[in-house]
């Protein structure tokens, strides 16, 4: 069954046709929020609040958009939301606005069998709106078209944003590496 | 997620990274699949959640006052039976365990953007099912179904509640009353021990 017809199950009250959309979505939309948030359980968190905005707003869905990227948009906004509170709550705490710059990013909680932290821990220290652009870049695989339509930036800014972001990227890599050596 | 061969494309005069992006690739595919049993607990949740809102949003009233009110009154003939005071206290006490410091629930409450609360629950040993029961879903048991997050095995609901004093309990499988020892407790009136909670803001 295409996502199209599941929305229109959905939309008539069948709950099954919601559980197939969440089976089928729920892997991608967890894999970017944990790599965008870097902790599991805020990664829980926004995905399933993500899930209940999309099955509240599914009237308004159209179905000449493509479902993942809908939701996507739904989970892009809530990660960013998700993120700017998260500094907002570090800020209540730290009075003096040098130490926070320079204090280095905490540690986030490791989902077991993840190789790469390394990875996690240099995409937690790139800005949020780059690391947002070079996920969906590079791992969600999006045109930069899609990126703009989900985002709402434009199609420079958002070559900028990934641009810059692996350029950090390949900095905070290279640096590690070289510790490591 | 189905792997998907990248783009090549230049991206205007900037080179695409190809080993950043097959590292972040890799990265994304040894993360390990959902278990479709929190797959499914996530869903039920989101449509319980959704219940919750809607009734919200349409104007049609939350669920009625007279419903816990209802369920009280069956606990105490049920199980208090006041015309068997010395029984019926006995059966209190297995019915509504209060756990002991060592291998009690630990629970804890955080009021969300939105309007939302969040209720978390820590159990001692593990359950098939947990349900956050309150004077808002009608003390129902299939309203409210937690959430178990993998990471650390609490117990998980957000519901949106509006500012004012809210009771609460939690049901283990289908059968066990438990209550948060850390929480402020309403004073058990012989319908069992329940939690209270405050949601400020303006009524």
């Amino acid at each position: 069954m295409t996502d199209a017809e599941l929305v229109v199950r959905t939309r008539a009250g069948d709950p099954d046709a919601f559980g197939t959309l969440v089976s089928r979505y729920y892997d991608a939309c967890w894999r970017f929020a944990y790599h965008m948030l870097g902790e599991r359980a805020d990664a829980e968190d926004v995905v399933q609040e993500a899930l209940l905005r999309a099955y509240l707003a599914i009237g308004r869905y159209d179905e000449r958009d493509q479902f993942r990227g809908w939701l996507f948009r739904i989970l892009t906004n809530l990660c960013r939301n998700a993120l700017t509170s998260r500094s907002r709550r570090t800020r209540r705490f730290v009075q003096d606005e040098l130490a926070l710059q320079s204090a280095p990013a905490p540690l986030p909680s490791w989902a077991p069998g993840v190789e790469d932290a390394a990875l996690l821990r240099a995409l937690a220290q790139l800005d949020p709106l780059q690391r947002e652009a070079v996920l969906l870049k590079y791992a969600e695989g999006l045109e930069y078209g899609e990126m703009a339509a989900m985002t709402g930036a434009g199609e420079s800014a958002l070559k900028m944003r990934v641009k810059r972001g692996c350029e950090r990227l390949r900095a905070l890599l290279g640096r590690t590496l070289e510790d490591a050596s | 997620m189905a792997d998907r061969d990248l783009p090549v494309e230049p991206l205007d005069g900037f080179a695409p990274d190809v080993d950043l992006a097959a590292r972040l690739r890799a990265s994304y595919g040894a993360l390990p699949p959902a278990d479709p049993v929190q797959v499914e607990r996530v869903t039920r949740a989101v449509l319980a959640s959704a219940m919750h809102a809607s009734s919200r949003r349409d104007g049609s009233p939350r669920p009625r006052w007279w419903w816990g009110a209802a369920a009280a009154a069956l606990l105490v003939v049920v199980v208090m039976r006041p015309w068997r005071p010395g029984l019926s206290h006995a059966e209190a006490h297995r019915a509504f365990p209060v756990p002991s410091a060592s291998d009690g629930p630990v629970g804890a409450t955080r009021e969300e953007r939105g309007g939302a609360v969040r209720f978390d629950l820590v159990l001692p040993s593990p359950a098939a099912e947990v349900s956050l029961v309150g004077d808002f879903n009608g003390w129902d048991d299939e309203a409210t179904p937690m959430v178990r997050r993998a990471s650390d095995g609490t117990w998980s609901a957000r519901v949106p509640l509006p500012p004012g004093r809210h009771v609460y309990a939690f049901v283990v499988d289908g059968k066990q009353w438990l209550i948060d020892p850390l929480a402020p407790q309403v004073p058990d009136a012989g319908f069992g021990p329940t939690n209270a909670l405050i949601v400020e803001g303006p009524r």
